[in-house]
């Protein structure tokens, strides 16, 4: 008889982290997979640049100074001694009027906020095994998530104005002195005395009819089309996921309704619909533009769910799992919609380049928001001008987007299906 | 394989069905009036002036505004409802009580409001002839004078038979006649009104000598029985006269230049065709060799490339491209050597020719002359579908192209194209035919903004046109059209499936 050996508590902890190091999770072969495709790794970085800029417009470009400090004596007397317009001007509802800008305005802040709690909360926190750490993170960029856009709402609902004070001019006149950002222009700063010209040290890609200053727009516009994209395809795919997970999973009559409406669905030209249903928006913003994009879009992701689900039902893991008599809720949250997210989120990828494309096509067909600053809006100024920049400009930033969006969409869909490698 | 393609046929109707519902529901719930920016510029926001107002009552009946969407349940009206909207109405001229009025005013916080005061007089337009037996009561024994004024003022519009076949132009003889003995009636109502500030007497005359007599003449028209009233219930909503109309394949009018919409559509259909058919053609002839070229050299330099340039057009937008080559080669910085826009008309500087117009070419020149308006459009619908279409070619022929038969095709002795050509080919191009349905209805919506850029007057630019002019029948007659088209196109694509891979049997 051989005398089991008590294994030491340390001993146990070094089998446990060895079995941890060696456990990779699905995400993670994914991650190494698609790390494989170098054009597709660097669009990632590409797309998170965009975001970075977008989140960055108002460092490059805002006619309102960092600071300003106006002497005894000069300009209004309001206005005199230190400020600090540029802060306040970023939360202004006049100074931005939609709630997207003042949106990004804040994620400059509380980005990096968020970024500091979660270094030190590592920092004070010790983790038994990496799994803990990473559930851990899971769980603080999902509080983080809720807590940065629960102070963006208390923000926009309070609603902060302040008077419009034309700090150029104030800038100019003796013995101030101030820091402006790189280019001295909004994306709505009209100046009729510089209408149409060609780019300059001033304005780097020339202004607008208006004398608008392109580059600021073309800055800004990285927001609009970003921020389409990205919850336009949102809502299409929750649409999506619920309708399709209905019909593959309860099959038979729900399946025969979805089935039918999702025929009936292809048969209208999406454009022709979403151009007919913005024909009764009077004043579209970039929300409505969402939510036709949203409502008209959902097909493609509903036939992917319910043909994963139908595959998924019938395998061992499934069949075992309503064997053990799990709840309806349980098999569908925990074992079919894991599985069946990998192509939604290959056709989600690709989804927002396509819905960037619609929102340029229907701001350059002057069906989008007005007063946006979105770059088929541009285009369609390069189209009436003949300007050549205003043209490629705008052109050439749909083009790179939605370029590394497909890079980026075909790297992951590699990357969960190998065998799709050619 | 017949029987097939009968099966699908019959499967397109409540396919279409269901389709016509939707537009139906679309055009006729969603919030803001089809039709509204015409209508508030002369109507709704002005309601002071008469003209304005009759031309606006014109334009509800003529689009059918002026029924209920689903069920018309104006015959069970009582004489309560009615009284009510005309006290609201007769409140609203009343004079607001200050110091000085005493008699007969309205105190300014029961004044009605001018959104009400609207709402009021389109509602009572709506119900047109069901109320009249009402305004008869009321114009004959109401309680205030001003209140009967209104009725029998009201009843001049309502009493109104309207003409048979109206906005038809091709108008039998007999509805012909029936129409004079209509409108002489109608004029004759018209002129049965009283003045504003009409005294009772007045009124009490108009009505006993004119109103009443006429009723009791025509008192049938409004003795309706159960089978009448189910008939009105049904019959006489918007939903009813759209399936209606439908079924007659009448569109209406387009509300711009009051012309049919079915001819206006086939006018544009033409061009559009053209359009996108010679866009596909030339995709699908390209882009086929171009992905069993590079297939064959996988790996290669060449492959490299033609992939990398593939991938960048397909992510290039079609109005951008558009935009750019129409203002290098058409409008003259740097060349002219294209017409800026149109479909026929212009030909090239070095081209000689005795025609004038379009009427005066050959069929050769003309066609010249299409091809050299639509060089540029093409271009721009061909190459985004040329990328995605052999990319979708080089992977299918990369499928077949180590499967056993054409190793053993191989073996056989056949020639490399052979082997190509009527093996690989055959059967790697199956996932590149059915995506001929689903781009379908993508190139006929997508050539929205081609037909934008080049100002070619097809069905995408006719729907951009009708969307800013808010014309209800033309947007619902485009949609249709297009689904159908669509329809006929994912048909061709499955029978084409069928035809080309022996495996796939539908019987």
């Amino acid at each position: 008889m051989t005398e089991e050996v008590e294994k030491t508590p340390e001993e146990l902890e070094e089998i446990r982290k060895k079995a941890d190091l060696q456990y990779k999770t699905y995400s993670e072969i994914v991650w190494v997979q698609f790390k494989k495709y170098p054009q597709s790794y660097y669009s990632l970085y590409g797309v998170f640049a965009l975001f970075v800029i977008a989140i960055l417009a108002p460092v490059f470009s805002l006619n309102v100074p960092f600071f300003i400090n106006v002497p005894a004596g000069v300009g209004p007397e309001n206005m005199q001694g230190m400020h600090f317009p540029w802060l306040a001007a970023l939360f202004d509802a006049n100074f931005f009027e939609g709630g997207l800008d003042i949106f990004f305005n804040w994620l400059l802040f509380a980005l990096p906020g968020a970024f500091v709690i979660y270094k030190v909360m590592v920092r004070t926190k010790t983790f038994a095994n990496p799994r803990e750490e990473k559930a851990f993170i899971g769980r603080y960029l999902g509080w983080a998530a809720l807590g940065v856009f629960a102070s963006f709402l208390a923000i926009y609902m309070f609603d902060f104005r302040q008077a419009y004070v034309d700090y150029v001019q104030l800038s100019q006149l003796d013995g101030v002195s101030s820091l402006f950002p790189p280019l001295q222009y909004s994306y709505r700063d009209v100046d009729l005395n510089a209408v149409i010209q060609d780019p300059s040290w001033q304005h780097w890609l020339g202004t607008d009819q208006q004398g608008r200053d392109v580059f600021a727009r073309i800055l800004y516009g990285t927001r609009i089309s970003l921020t389409i994209g990205v919850v336009a395809v949102a809502i299409y795919t929750a649409i999506g996921l619920v309708l399709g997970g209905l019909a593959g999973y309860f099959g038979g009559r729900v399946d025969m309704l979805v089935m039918r409406l999702i025929e009936v669905m292809i048969c209208f030209p999406t454009f022709f619909l979403i151009l007919t249903l913005r024909g009764f928006i009077d004043d579209p913003s970039i929300f409505h533009i969402m939510v036709l994009i949203g409502i008209t879009g959902w097909t493609r992701i509903a036939r992917l769910v319910r043909g994963e689900f139908l595959r998924l039902k019938n395998q061992d893991f499934v069949q075992a799992a309503i064997a053990l008599g799990l709840t309806k809720r349980k098999i569908i949250f925990r074992h079919l919609m894991p599985n069946a997210l990998g192509p939604v989120f290959v056709a989600a990828t690709f989804g927002v380049a396509g819905a960037i494309l619609i929102e340029a096509s229907l701001s350059f067909l002057g069906l989008g928001p007005a007063t946006a600053p979105s770059w088929g809006q541009i285009l369609t100024a390069g189209r009436q001008t003949g300007k050549i920049v205003l043209i490629l400009a705008p052109g050439l930033a749909i083009f790179i987007t939605v370029s590394l969006l497909n890079l980026m969409g075909e790297g992951i869909r590699d990357a969960l299906d190998p065998k799709l490698r050619k | 394989m017949t029987t097939y393609i009968i099966k699908r046929i019959l499967l397109m109707i409540p396919t279409l069905f269901f389709i016509s519902c939707i537009i139906f529901f679309v055009l006729n719930l969603a919030p803001g009036r089809p039709g509204g920016g015409a209508v508030s510029a002369e109507g709704t926001q002005d309601s002071t002036s008469a003209e304005a107002r009759e031309s606006y009552r014109i334009f509800k009946e003529q689009f059918n505004f002026d029924k209920p969407a689903f069920f018309n349940t104006r015959y069970a009206l009582t004489r309560g409802e009615v009284e009510g909207l005309l006290v609201t109405l007769a409140d609203f001229n009343k004079p607001t009580c200050e110091d000085g009025k005493p008699e007969g005013c309205i105190p300014a916080d029961q004044k009605p409001t001018s959104g009400s005061i609207i709402e009021a007089q389109d509602t009572v337009e709506d119900w047109g002839e069901y109320i009249v037996p009402h305004l008869i009561a009321i114009a004959r024994d109401g309680d205030r004078l001003d209140v009967r004024i209104i009725a029998v003022n009201r009843l001049t519009v309502n009493a109104k038979q309207r003409l048979i076949n109206e906005y038809n132009k091709k108008q039998s003889p007999e509805d012909r006649k029936r129409n004079q003995e209509i409108s002489a009636e109608n004029e004759l109502l018209g002129s049965y009104r009283v003045a504003v500030d009409a005294s009772k007497e007045d009124v009490d005359k108009v009505v006993n000598e004119k109103w009443v007599p006429w009723f009791e003449t025509n008192a049938e028209r409004w003795n309706w029985t159960f089978g009448d009233k189910m008939g009105i219930l049904f019959g006489d909503t918007r939903f009813a006269k759209y399936w209606s109309n439908l079924i007659k394949l009448d569109f209406g009018v387009s509300h711009v230049d009051k012309r049919p919409v079915l001819e206006k559509i086939k006018e544009r259909v033409p061009y559009t065709l053209t359009l996108n058919f010679l866009a596909v053609f030339l995709a699908y002839l390209l882009s086929i060799p171009l992905g069993v070229w590079s297939a064959y050299r996988q790996n290669s330099l060449a492959d490299k490339i033609v992939t990398v340039a593939l991938f960048m057009l397909y992510s290039l937008p079609s109005f951008f491209i558009g935009v750019l080559l129409l203002e290098a080669f058409a409008v003259g910085d740097p060349f002219a050597w294209f017409p800026t826009g149109e479909f026929v008309g212009k030909f090239p500087d070095w081209f000689q020719t005795d025609a004038a117009n379009t009427d005066q070419m050959t069929t050769l020149e003309y066609m010249l002359s299409v091809g050299y308006h639509l060089t540029l459009p093409v271009f721009c619908m061909t190459y985004g579908a040329l990328a995605s279409l052999s990319r979708y070619a080089r992977s299918g022929i990369l499928d077949v192209i180590r499967a056993d038969y054409i190793r053993t095709a191989r073996a056989k002795g056949l020639s490399e194209p052979m082997v190509v050509i009527k093996h690989a080919v055959r059967n790697g191009m199956i996932p590149v035919l059915t995506l001929l349905g689903t781009m379908l209805p993508a190139l006929i919506g997508g050539s929205v903004v081609i037909e934008y850029v080049f100002n070619i007057p097809g069905m995408g630019l006719f729907m951009f046109e009708s969307i800013f002019a808010r014309d209800y029948n033309a947007i619902m007659g485009v949609l249709l059209i297009s689904t159908v088209l669509t329809l006929i196109g994912l048909l061709i694509s499955d029978i084409s499936y069928a035809v080309v891979d022996p495996r796939i049997s539908f019987d």
